[in-house]
């Protein structure tokens, strides 16, 4: 699922692409957006208005692909590096899949340059037939590079020229414990103890916060409350949705009480 | 270490001024923060932690959690990763809860 490994299904993708009508006349846009969050510069991006969202900013993004010529501007306009222009009609066997990216060094036109896809996996090594700078404002490049024709909604990413290999996710060796993982910073509580409480029978993050101190601490649970819930949610076999929140109560970042008395700097 | 390329963003660093870490002379950037400051010249632990008394580095690095508090002109508490140098700054690993004097 998307959410959990940040890697869009064939679902997930069905919902977004264009036909392979419209892919064999001609370069375009694809936004494989799929969260939904307040960001529209796409839609700005596009003087042919063929990119909208449907309802409040929240909505996610529709290309009319009809209204799109595939000329690529929306691409380094997305924050999220979501959007790809795909042009199947590069030549007979290959496809230009137009990237954005955002590393150094750059590959130079010309150059090979390893293709990723959606999950990081190397595809080969393809040439880089084009690399366009965002300019002084937008900084992000966008790359051009000539893939396979069954690699064109593969590839969408290269790897960094001379990169490092793969890091793995934990160095060797490396272990945690209950007792020594940190749930709450402020008041030094840790996972051992906050699993004490809930096999003693707390069930809420408030219960927990007043018979452990976790979340009375300068940062006031901006870091523990949603730890807690994560393992109420795990202990109790229930969507973190369903984890009764604690309460909020101002101020939201730690105020020195002369402020309160005098006024003046936070 | 200090990121000296990105692909993006640029920094003005400002010029170089000089603050103390426990006493000793440290040379900064006007721009950066303390924490920044003291990891170029690396220096990670920034204190000890309340109850457990385990050093304590940078944890979220915008203000949010507790980790990096420290001593910075006698007062305690100072949020080091969101409050910049300054010259002649007395920056202190920062005990347990910390002391008003």
């Amino acid at each position: 699922m998307l959410i959990n490994t940040g890697i869009p299904t064939k679902e997930d993708l069905a919902k977004v692409d264009p036909s392979a009508e419209r892919l064999a006349q001609g370069p375009v846009a694809i936004v494989e957006c799929f969260q939904e969050i307040p960001c529209n510069p796409c839609v700005d991006a596009c003087k042919r208005n063929a990119i909208n969202i449907e309802g409040d900013i929240n909505g996610l993004p529709i290309v009319d692909f009809e209204k799109c010529n595939g000329c690529g501007v929306c691409i380094a306009h997305c924050p999220g590096l979501a959007i790809f222009v795909i042009d199947k009609t590069y030549s007979e066997s290959h496809a230009v899949v137009r990237l954005p990216y955002e590393f150094v060094p750059l590959p130079e036109k010309g150059q090979l340059a390893c293709a990723l896809n959606r999950a990081g996996e190397e595809l080969g090594n393809f040439e880089v037939v084009r690399v366009i700078s965002g300019g002084a404002k937008n900084k992000t490049t966008t790359i051009w590079l000539a893939v396979p024709q069954d690699l064109a909604m593969e590839v969408r990413s290269i790897k960094a020229p001379n990169s490092a290999p793969n890091i793995q996710n934990s160095a060797p060796g490396l272990q945690s414990s209950p007792t020594d993982t940190l749930i709450c910073r402020c008041e030094d509580i840790t996972l051992d103890e906050i699993r004490r409480v809930i096999a003693d029978g707390y069930r809420t993050i408030d219960e927990i916060k007043r018979v452990t101190r976790a979340g009375m601490g300068p940062c006031q649970g901006r870091t523990c409350r949603q730890l807690i819930a994560q393992e109420l949610s795990r202990h109790f076999g229930i969507p973190m949705e369903e984890v009764l929140m604690s309460t909020f109560r101002p101020p939201v970042k730690p105020v020195k009480l002369g402020s309160f008395v005098k006024g003046g700097d936070l | 270490m200090r990121i000296e390329q990105h692909p993006i963003l640029e920094f003005d660093r400002k010029e170089k001024i000089t603050f103390f870490f426990n006493g000793q002379e440290m040379e900064g950037y006007a721009s950066e923060t303390i924490v920044a400051a003291l990891h170029a010249a690396g220096v990670k632990e920034l204190g000890k932690s309340p109850e457990l008394h385990r050093p304590r580095g940078l944890f979220c690095a915008i203000g949010n959690c507790s980790s990096c508090l420290m001593v910075v002109d006698g007062q305690p508490n100072v949020r080091a990763c969101v409050v910049k140098i300054k010259p002649g700054m007395q920056v202190e690993l920062q005990s347990g809860k910390g002391d008003l004097k």
